[in-house]
């Protein structure tokens, strides 16, 4: 899993040396960000269920015509899969804002993504609106620091991008 | 490899859970003792030569059949391996300290260790003996009891000579209880 630690070590190993003075300062620079990304990921983890509905709903009020016939949320079932997947893309931000890094959308989330919406025949704009949704919708102070909101809003336009 | 920030989000995904307040509050623990682990780390990297050739002299003081003819450390060139060897699992231990997570150790240095020294004829139990020597003097590097710092303390001549690190004092149990671990793990896979 890729992150500042992992990497620094990676390196070090390939050199087959000691962590270097260098290697410390980089992990001490990654552990001063820290407490904004952590704060970001516990404020998302308490809101987690309200985040995932409105990003949902935004997708679904842009887009209404996915739930006329034969199209990809034409039945209840397929459209509670939307919002778990917006869940799953929401939790694996929750852990690249632990982990300080794209580690985990990478390998878990963007990894095939594209291949299996294409082959399923789903759409990806409106995964894009749910989250440009709740990148709009974030607010600093009322939801987190800025410091955490802009990490937060990062990821958003990371999973964005890969959706794009 | 995993450090302890992914070790949350690997055994989070595992229960399809967010990483919550309980585990964050953990992780909290970890930056803000970030500065007393690098201190460690450095503390270990920086007297990593004097670490591992102790304990390699202090294995063979007590065993000095290995340095005889026929003995595992006899002619230089085995001697020198052993060297290697032990600062090999010290700059894994290094790792693992630094990362707050065992997986770099056990996945690059411990998988296999044990099979591959009964495979080369090398006695388990002194190289078991020159990490818990390791252990002793990292400890006491850590946490700035060894010999020399406690020397140069009561001789100010002397603080020119040794190498003391000009950390603050401060608790360093947790960081040094952690590494200790490190260290037995090493021991008991070679058990």
């Amino acid at each position: 899993m890729k992150s500042v630690v992992t990497t620094v070590v990676t390196a070090a190993d390939a050199a087959g040396r000691m962590p270097s003075a260098s290697d410390l300062e980089s992990v001490q620079g990654s552990i001063q960000r820290a407490s904004a990304r952590l704060e970001a990921a516990e404020k998302l983890a308490a809101g987690f269920d309200a985040v995932v509905k409105e990003a949902g709903d935004a997708c679904f009020s842009k887009y209404p015509y996915l739930k006329q016939a034969g199209e990809a949320g034409d039945n209840q079932g397929k459209v509670d899969k939307c919002y778990r997947d917006i869940g799953h893309y929401m939790r694996l931000i929750n852990y690249c804002l632990v982990v300080g890094g794209t580690g985990p959308l990478d390998e878990w989330g963007i990894a095939g993504a594209r291949e299996v919406y294409r082959t399923l025949n789903i759409p990806t704009a409106p995964y894009v609106a749910a989250f440009a949704q709740a990148r709009d919708r974030g607010c600093s102070p009322r939801d987190m620091s800025p410091q955490a909101l802009a990490e937060y809003n990062s990821l958003l336009s990371y999973v964005i991008e890969s959706l794009s | 490899m995993l450090d302890a920030f992914s070790r949350a989000a690997v055994s989070a995904d595992a229960k399809t859970a967010c990483i919550g307040a309980g585990e964050i509050a953990s992780l909290k623990q970890y930056i803000a003792k970030a500065n007393t682990r690098l201190d460690a780390v450095n503390a270990i990297t920086s007297n990593a030569n004097c670490i591992v050739s102790d304990a390699v002299a202090g294995m063979i003081c007590e065993n000095t059949g290995l340095i005889q003819a026929g003995g595992n450390c006899y002619p230089n060139r085995r001697m020198a391996a052993c060297l290697r060897d032990g600062e090999i699992i010290l700059r894994y231990i290094a790792y693992a300290l630094l990362a707050g997570d065992p997986s770099v150790l056990d996945d690059r240095c411990l998988n296999g260790l044990k099979e591959t020294y009964i495979a080369l004829g090398v006695p388990l139990t002194s190289q078991a003996r020159a990490v818990a020597i390791m252990k002793a003097s990292s400890l006491a590097h850590i946490n700035e009891t060894n010999t020399e710092t406690q020397m140069a303390e009561s001789n100010q001549m002397l603080q020119q000579r040794y190498n003391k690190m000009a950390t603050v004092k401060g608790d360093c149990s947790m960081v040094s209880a952690e590494a200790a671990s490190y260290f037995d793990r090493v021991i008991s896979a070679l058990g």
